[in-house]
């Protein structure tokens, strides 16, 4: 842009030096200005191949011109001689007289006739510039009167000089402050050159900085720059330069002609000697030139035209960056701060700052090794493992955005909505519904493009009897800290999506908050609609049915949408489908899940019975993976598109929206291929470990200008892969706009938690096994022990990992039901799939019929009558009265289930034969035995068949004392709370199958939701189990299956029946029902059997080895925190007694 | 060790509710240890005579039977010289449906109905098989001599 201005004066003093320079210097400048104002092209310089450079692009330089205009003007004033401040002077005067006096004073023109120039009116000098001034105002009128605006001062102490001799320089001089120009660098060619002869022909071109922005092949002339900044007495003599910590930006922003610099010498002895310190005092002003639009490329429009080469930085893309870094040196040395935008939070925050730079230094270590990640619904993808980041790195990205959030504004849901929203999710409503309706932007009142800052023009100090510029109301200015570009208008952020990123944690109400917002956010409601909105609305929608041509279709589509698309992991589609009924009043959606293989035709769902209620909100709930397989078809099919990518849906809601983190799979493809008017994308894992899984979401949300990839990558990728803390921090103002995150733990205004959960009492039950079940137990572990104590002597154990823990497994699966582990000869191992049902009847009639004694049928009517009765009699055997009772289907005598059947089993030990202990009638069988179930005496409408309020099935269940101790459990629970629910959760699926077998024989209603059922299965189960009735239920699910999404907040008793080596995998399982929604105090039951293995899990969980997560689960190699885990497992028994003590 | 409620039980509807010419009383130091008299059945040899016997439950009680044996001495082919006592239902035809009660029964049963089939004490079941008057003249003085 401006840059050739500054560069000047250091040059043409230089020239002193290098005569050539100044002298081209100062033609140059003199060229400038006229090339500005008639156009680039008038320029040609032959004198320096720079010039040549900078005139390559003509084109550019036209566009530039104006500012450069100013530039130019600017840097001659800086030259000592008046000639160079004349040509500013021009260039600004024309456009800045208020400004002039300031120049004035500082520069200490004085007598010259530039300074003349400037301070009365910059007309005489340059005409031209003035046109150029003039463009100018149409950015921004009022900065015509700025330039050269002050915007600070700085004491270089380390000054030195590089002469000796008296008369240089006094104390309080004015000096003046020059870069030579670079002959190679065509940015320093307009400016250096601008010294005193200014108006040579040769000058014309070095003018153009915007040439440098501009792509220039011929930029790159091997010369290599020089950061040398001279400091040049009123006379023109150069007696010393600035240290190079400064000159490096000093020299760059003069080169750039961003700046102008008075310089007075603030200390220096009377006589100078070479490399003698002096002390000056640098001022400096930002020309108008520093306003010219650099590029559009960072605006953002249009990205696409940018010629990112990934990786690769083009020169343009350097002189950028220089020039960005020069000016954030200068404002951060002359202490100039942001009011606002992208830098004025971190620097407000003391730890931001400090978030940022742990960041950064967290991020190294990157392999390129590939890694396959499962993405939508399974699909399968390989992805760079580069750039992974840490939670922590994570947590400080989400930082920013979370700032404000406390201070929200809420909003109530509409009337429709039929639950109570909590406060945050208010909030989140109003936020959301800001966004959609681009009213306003929820967090901040202005909404300035997020890479831009807001700052003031510092009022310069009055100290030195300058005069005081009147006009200098605060005026802002714009800086893009991440282009280096400036600007004097407000940079309006450009919010071309609607729509944004709900990050609220896991368990936070999120498909609730949406459900508010689809209910409140209405198509009709929407501005740009406002007119398409007619009561025919539900049939805006529709698309032609696959048989109508393309082209009906579109018009149909033309139709302003209306219908709202939900896209979720296969799990989560019914829960969708029963939230949103759920939290509105009945008929208020109509809600269509278009999965599976035979899924409605769409257009004709979102046409139908369109007639009577079009005030019903269309809702389309469907899959990643149908819409990936649907996006197949599209690129297949030229006639017959699927009609979910033609519809023009109202709003699009991507839940668990991580799913389409990498923009190469099918999946996200598929979701970028949606269009829609709102676009949400719900997750609570924005960013799961790289920064580029947040591209995705901004691709879809199609939040210009991040999603396009090159420009993110330009931005954010490349940056951050560098080390540049802007990555982290152009990402966090990225989320602050769109993204609004909630934690469980934070807090509102009052200090008060955002969510209130209700207590969660942990009991962990201690079991002793049974003799047998001891038995069983101690073999398999004993045995195991041997093993691994072989193993470990020989050091084989790593190479056995895989065997040790099967046979870890085998233990664990022990623990629970001998069952598991027993092979299928074992005599006593029970078939779980017998638990056939007697039917009352058929026993009876089996009795009557069949045997013996006993008077028939009227008998038997007794006996049912009887048991009818609930007169429970007391058992032969114990003498209690019977608990479990066990009919022998022989002889019809009744005995308590343990009673009985322990008989048998002393029996069978002895090689008798086992009777009937009261008729000696047998021999038995324990599993042909009977067993009378009582039925709830609250559920009397069952359907089963028997009208019997008892009924019978036989004794073919071997129990366990977990699965007793659950049965237990849930029998008190029945007597506490007729209607409780309770979930149980078990790693094991063979278990969970043991597990309803027992609740059947409890007669407790039971459902089961495991990774191997189909959706609508479990669908159906979740359901079922969530229906409220008068009775208990219970849900049996499987640990790993259950831990996503899954809301079961209806029940509020958990019982974990084995224990996993990552405490954290447990309490994913019981937050799944204490979260929120949740209203009743949780109890959690944990049954660990002493004496077993499952102790010294619960001692690895407590040493908190995540490793331990991993190592286990199936990796087949061995670390060493694993081994001495395996040692835990298998070590010497006798601390067992002793950590248990500890643990109660 | 406490006492079953099953053993509680029987106690309890022993002493509320005694079977005919039967007593049985447990120790006060151990209640699974019972003095039992059973009065000779009349129309027996052992008629008038009162015969003490031993009485223990085991741990496994009911699952296994009660150990009995009788301490006052008796002429009977089933009963030897130590008082042990071969009836079935003390053996393997026990029943953990059988109780004190019913076994104190059943002994007395026994000595209505001795079975030299069945022998414990060989030579009195010789005696029984060879002359059931004699033996059961030696039963009756026996009775009288010691049973009183």
């Amino acid at each position: 842009m401006t840059p050739p201005d500054e560069p000047p004066p250091g040059p043409f003093f230089a020239d002193s030096d290098d005569d050539d320079y100044k002298k081209a210097g100062n033609e140059m400048v003199m060229d400038e200005l006229p090339p500005v104002g008639e156009s680039t092209s008038s320029l040609s310089l032959p004198q320096t191949p720079r010039t040549a450079s900078s005139m390559s692009s003509p084109a550019v330089g036209k566009l530039f011109l104006d500012d450069s205009d100013d530039e130019e003007l600017v840097i001659p004033i800086d030259n000592s001689q008046v000639t160079r401040l004349a040509v500013l002077d021009d260039g600004f005067g024309v456009e800045l007289l208020s400004e002039d006096p300031r120049l004035k004073s500082e520069a200490s023109i004085k007598s010259r006739s530039v300074s003349l120039l400037k301070e009365e009116s910059p007309p005489p000098p340059l005409p031209k510039k003035r046109r150029l001034s003039e463009d100018i105002p149409s950015r921004s009128s009022p900065s015509v009167n700025l330039f050269p605006a002050y915007l600070g001062e700085l004491i270089v102490p380390n000054a030195w000089s590089n002469v000796s001799g008296k008369g240089y320089v006094k104390i309080n001089d004015t000096i003046l402050v020059r870069k030579d120009e670079d002959e190679s660098e065509p940015p320093t060619k307009s400016k250096a050159p601008a010294v005193n002869t200014k108006k040579k022909s040769d000058n014309k071109k070095q003018l153009k900085l915007s040439s440098m922005l501009k792509v220039q092949p011929a930029k790159g002339s091997k010369k290599k720059k020089d950061n040398i900044v001279r400091l040049v007495n009123q006379a023109g003599f150069e007696f010393g330069r600035l240290p190079t910590e400064t000159s490096w930006w000093v020299s760059k922003l003069l080169e750039l002609g961003l700046i102008k610099i008075r310089g007075v010498m603030t200390d220096c002895p009377e006589r100078l000697t070479t490399g003698i310190g002096l002390i000056v005092t640098l001022r400096f002003y930002l020309l108008a030139a520093a306003f010219k639009p650099i590029k559009s490329s960072t605006s953002g429009e249009d990205p696409v035209h940018f010629a990112f080469n990934e990786g690769l930085e083009t020169e343009e893309e350097s002189s950028m960056r220089e020039r960005k870094n020069s000016i954030v040196k200068l404002f951060e040395i002359v202490g100039l701060k942001p009011q606002a935008g992208a830098g004025a939070n971190a620097k407000g925050k003391k730890s931001e700052a400090k978030i940022r730079d742990e960041a950064i230094k967290r991020m190294k270590q990157r392999s390129g090794k590939k890694v396959k990640e499962i993405v939508g619904d399974g699909e399968e993808i390989e992805v760079d493992e580069a750039e992974e980041l840490s939670k922590s790195e994570i947590d400080t990205i989400y930082n920013r955005a979370q700032k404000h959030d406390q201070t929200l504004s809420s909003m109530e849901p509409a009337d429709t909505f039929n639950m109570t929203l909590r406060g945050y999710q208010k909030q989140a409503l109003f936020w959301m519904h800001s966004l959609e309706t681009g009213s306003l932007d929820a967090r901040e009142a202005s909404s300035m493009h997020p890479l831009w800052s807001e700052y003031f023009f510092p009022q310069p100090s009055v100290a030195e009897g300058e005069m005081i510029d009147l006009t200098a109301d605060e005026m802002p200015f714009y800086f893009n800290p991440y282009s280096g570009e400036m600007s004097l208008t407000f940079p309006r952020a450009e919010r071309t999506c609607k729509g944004g990123i709900l990050a609220d944690e896991m368990g936070m109400g999120k498909t609730i908050m949406l459900s508010a917002l689809i209910q409140t956010s209405l198509a009709t409601q929407d501005p740009d609609d406002a007119d398409a909105d007619a009561p025919s609305k539900a049939k805006q929608l529709r698309l032609n049915s696959a048989f109508r041509p393309v082209n009906s279709r579109k018009t149909s589509s033309a139709k302003p949408p209306s219908a709202t698309l939900i896209v979720a992991p296969t799990s989560l589609l019914n829960q969708w489908a029963d939230e949103l009924e759920r939290s509105s009043k009945p008929g208020t959606f109509q809600i269509c899940l278009w999965h599976g293989s035979n899924r409605a035709d769409l257009d004709a769902l979102l046409d139908e019975d369109n007639d009577d209620d079009n005030k019903t909100l269309k809702i389309v709930i469907t899959s990643y993976g149908i819409l990936a397989s649907e996006h197949a078809k599209l690129d297949r099919a030229t006639t017959n598109r699927p009609p979910v990518f033609d519809i023009t849906w109202w709003r699009v809601i991507l839940d668990e929206a991580h799913s389409c983190k990498s923009r190469t799979s099918k999946t996200a493809k598929a979701v970028y291929a949606l269009s829609a008017k709102r676009k949400w994308a719900v997750t609570g894992t924005p960013i799961i470990n790289k920064l580029e899984d947040l591209f995705s979401l901004l691709k879809f949300l199609d939040f210009k200008p991040w999603s396009e990839f090159a420009f993110f990558r330009s931005f954010i990728t490349i940056p951050f892969l560098a080390s540049d803390p802007k990555a982290i921090e152009v990402v966090q103002i990225i989320l602050e706009s769109i993204l609004l995150r909630r934690e469980k733990t934070m807090r509102d205004t009052d200090g008060k938690r955002i969510i209130e959960l209700p207590p969660k009492e942990i009991l962990v039950e201690q079991l002793e096994f049974t003799p047998l079940e001891r038995k069983i137990y101690d073999s398999i572990y004993h045995s195991a022990k041997r093993n691994f104590e072989q193993l470990d002597a020989k050091g084989l154990v790593g190479k056995n990992y895989t065997h040790i823990l099967a046979m870890l497994m085998r233990l664990r699966r022990a623990v629970l039901h001998p069952n598991l582990v027993v092979t299928k000869d074992d005599e006593r191992a029970l078939s779980p799939a017998g638990d056939a049902r007697v039917d009352v009847n058929d026993l009876i009639q089996r009795f009557a019929e069949g045997q013996q004694s006993i008077q028939g049928s009227t008998f038997a009517d007794e006996f049912v009558a009887n048991l009818k009765g609930n007169e429970l009699g007391e058992c032969p055997i114990c003498f209690g009265e019977m608990e479990n009772p066990m009919i022998i289907p022989d002889c019809m005598h009744q005995f308590c289930k343990d009673c009985i059947v322990s008989h048998i089993g002393i029996c069978e030990e002895r090689s008798q034969q086992p009777n009937c202990p009261s008729c000696n009638i047998g021999p038995l069988e324990a599993n042909k035995l009977v067993e009378i179930v009582q039925k709830d005496v609250d559920a009397p409408a069952s359907s089963q068949a028997s009208d019997a309020t008892v009924s019978f099935r036989r004794n073919d269940f071997q129990s366990s004392t977990k699965l007793e101790a659950l049965i237990q459990n849930l029998r008190k629970l029945r007597a506490q709370d007729p209607y409780f629910r309770a979930v149980v959760f078990s790693q094991f699926t063979s278990f969970l199958d043991l597990i309803e077998i027992a609740l059947d024989r409890e007669r407790f209603e039971h459902h089961r939701f495991d990774g191997t059922m189909d959706i609508k299965k479990k669908g159906a189960a979740i359901n079922e189990f969530k229906t409220s009735s008068r009775k208990p239920k219970v849900l049996v699910i499987s640990l790993k299956a259950g831990g996503v999404g899954l809301n079961l907040t209806a029940a509020n008793h958990v019982f974990m029946m084995d224990c996993w080596w990552n405490a954290a995998v447990e309490h994913q399982a019981i937050d799944r029902v204490h979260r929120i929604g949740q209203d009743k105090t949780v109890y959690v039951t944990h049954f660990i059997i002493s004496k077993t293995i499952e102790k010294r899990i619960l001692k690895i969980q407590k040493r908190k080895t995540a490793i331990v997560n991993e190592a286990f689960r199936g990796s087949s190699k061995a670390d060493p925190q694993s081994l001495q885990n395996l040692k835990i497992m298998f070590g010497a028994d006798d601390d067992d007694d002793d950590s248990e003590d500890e643990e109660h | 060790m406490s006492l079953p409620k099953r053993i509680i039980k029987e106690t309890e509807r022993l002493v509320a509710d005694p079977a005919p010419g039967i007593s049985a009383v447990p120790h006060e130091d151990n209640l699974r240890y019972f003095d039992v008299t059973i009065d000779g059945p009349d129309g027996s040899p052992f008629e008038k005579g009162k015969f003490k016997l031993e009485l223990f439950l085991t741990e496994e009680y009911p699952m296994a039977p009660p150990k009995v044996r009788f301490l006052t001495k008796i002429y009977h082919p089933n009963i030897d010289k130590l008082g042990r006592i071969c009836l079935d239902i003390l053996k393997d035809k026990w029943s953990p449906a059988l109780q004190i009660r019913t076994v104190l029964l059943s002994v007395q049963a026994l000595l209505s109905a001795p079975n030299p089939d069945d022998p414990l004490a060989t030579d009195v079941a010789k005696h029984y098989k060879e002359n059931e008057k004699d033996a059961q003249r030696v039963s009756q003085e026996w009775t009288q001599k010691y049973a009183k």
